[in-house]
């Protein structure tokens, strides 16, 4: 939804969620952890009634205080509540830690995810690992425009699955066709794509090809196993989204 | 002359375009020359009614057709309710989203920012942009006497900017704390409930406050606009309190969406705003 209408959401949502994603990534940004504004809760309400219940709705809280939102997102219909390492660090106290953080999540009946920005080293996540679904190794520093994919943010990939061959890691931020091989062969599995699908002419394809990509690189499936169908729901690996960006012209270049 | 006296008293009460345009800022509905005829009526010359709907209550996912419903109801202009989820405890959306409706729809905008300090800071010069008008003119930008350590740059700010200075109050805070910006401002907004979620009760006690802004815009010759927000609906308690006390803008939420036809809204909404100013409205 990068360069698409902000104003027009939900018929967005369904356009993608017919060309093939298996996830809607929902950046919910409060200018505070991240120098923008983009949605809350009332907004993912509104587009779960529209969308109704069956899309996953993998909601990325670029939030300050990642606890103060979880009971929000889970009723507005999340699936997924991703928080960022940084912000659930600092907003822990005497009362409250990660590890918490992770329960009254899962409590409220989402799955877990853990987000580190660039600048965050992998073995911060380390102690987490156990408590989570899912890893999003950012591939741009969120929040800021013009920033194109980082390959540096490759060996974070590599260790993680190379330490955990059964974790879902997630990357997020320039991927394209033009980068999703060297994501693929580092081993991530499920792809953030805004502006690539959005802005194509054939979102079909494009989610196909990302798709491809991920199953040959990544699984090392030979041609004749990669997936036929576009909607690939219950594959195991591959999940492929399409990002509902809201930094619209700055993230994705 | 009887006979146009007449036709703009009766699209007064329609809610639809005015004959008259104020000098300054966004369109309103005219009350033409009227002076107040009862005795509890407003303080000082009536300024023109102008019913203004929140998006809190609307659809997110189809935020510019929502916008379009609002103008085609005849409202005066629309409000964006920005909050950070750190100024109050919701978190809404941000500039991106204003920029996009503003293909639906011709309506002027308001963007009132409940954000802290941080944000206000970062991306006023953002959101001043996105709130101007299809042809660039002027938009509200509502900033919080709370969230603004250095109100009277940032205001003047606003104005270099482009956009149409307005400064709110949350019920707690005193009225004077913006009494020496009332020359920076076009429009001032005293909210009648805590901001964050809509559906909320009006607080009675905020009429008083109200009336004492009046009394000061009224005495010192300034021409701004007072604005309400916070429970309020087509009842003598609430919009008919405040338009007596002096206010003449009327964010309408929940009180606006909860009618089937909203056209029907706007027209009994300034009815009794119109009413609580004291303004004789023929038939």
């Amino acid at each position: 939804m990068l360069a698409s209408d902000l104003s027009n959401l939900a018929s967005n949502a369904k356009s993608v969620i017919q060309a093939g994603a298996d996830e809607l990534h929902l950046d919910v940004m409060d200018g505070h952890f991240v120098p923008n504004i983009t949605w809350g809760a009332p907004v993912i309400k509104c587009l779960r009634k529209s969308v109704g219940e069956d899309p996953y709705f993998d909601c990325h809280m670029m939030v300050s205080k990642p606890s103060e939102w979880v009971k929000d997102v889970a009723e507005a219909g999340g699936s997924r509540y991703c928080f960022h390492l940084e912000a659930a660090l600092k907003d822990s106290g005497v009362d409250f830690n990660v590890a918490e953080l992770c329960k009254l999540i899962r409590s409220c009946g989402m799955e877990v995810g853990v987000a580190l920005k660039p600048g965050t080293d992998v073995s911060a996540v380390r102690e987490f690992v156990s408590l989570v679904d899912m890893v999003l190794i950012m591939t741009v520093e969120p929040g800021f425009g013009g920033q194109k994919f980082m390959p540096n943010m490759m060996p974070k990939v590599v260790h993680l699955r190379d330490t955990y061959p059964n974790l879902n890691i997630q990357v997020d931020g320039g991927l394209s066709p033009s980068t999703i091989d060297v994501a693929a062969k580092a081993g991530a599995n499920s792809i953030v794509a805004g502006s690539a699908v959005f802005k194509a002419a054939d979102k079909e394809q494009v989610i196909l090809g990302l798709r491809h990509t991920v199953e040959r690189l990544g699984m090392g499936k030979a041609e004749g196993e990669l997936t036929k169908r576009v909607k690939a729901k219950g594959a195991e690996v591959g999940v492929l989204m399409a990002g509902i960006m809201f930094v619209a012209g700055k993230y994705f270049v | 002359m009887k006979l146009l006296l007449a036709s703009l008293l009766a699209t007064t009460v329609s809610g639809f375009n005015p004959a008259f345009i104020p000098s300054h800022g966004p369109s309103g509905v005219a009350t033409s020359s009227s002076t107040s005829t009862s005795l509890n009526a407003v303080y000082g010359k009536p300024r023109p009614v102008q019913i203004i709907p929140s998006v809190l209550p609307a659809d997110f996912g189809k935020l510019g057709a929502d916008c379009k419903k609002l103008e085609d109801a005849g409202c005066d202009r629309i409000q964006f309710d920005v909050m950070d989820g750190n100024f109050v405890p919701n978190l809404t959306f941000g500039p991106d989203t204003i920029k996009w409706c503003r293909g639906y729809t011709s309506l002027p905008f308001e963007t009132q920012l409940m954000v802290s300090e941080k944000c206000t800071d970062a991306m006023l010069p953002q959101f001043t942009e996105v709130t101007k008008g299809p042809n660039g003119e002027p938009g509200v930008v509502i900033i919080h006497v709370e969230a603004c350590t250095h109100l009277h740059r940032a205001l003047s700010n606003i104005r270099a900017a482009g956009g149409s200075p307005s400064v709110a109050l949350n019920p707690h805070t005193p009225a004077e704390m913006i009494e020496n910006v009332l020359d920076l401002v076009d429009h001032v907004l005293v909210m009648t409930v805590n901001p964050g979620f809509g559906g909320q009760a009006y607080i009675p006690t905020m009429t008083e406050k109200i009336r004492k802004i009046r009394k000061w815009i009224v005495d010192r010759d300034l021409d701004v606009d007072i604005e309400v927000d916070g429970g309020i609906k087509a009842t003598k308690e609430t919009i008919g309190a405040c338009a007596e006390a002096g206010a003449n803008c009327f964010i309408a939420g929940s009180g606006l969406f909860a009618y089937d036809d909203m056209a029907q809204g706007v027209k009994e909404l300034t009815q009794m705003a119109l009413e609580g100013q004291g303004v004789s409205v023929k038939a």
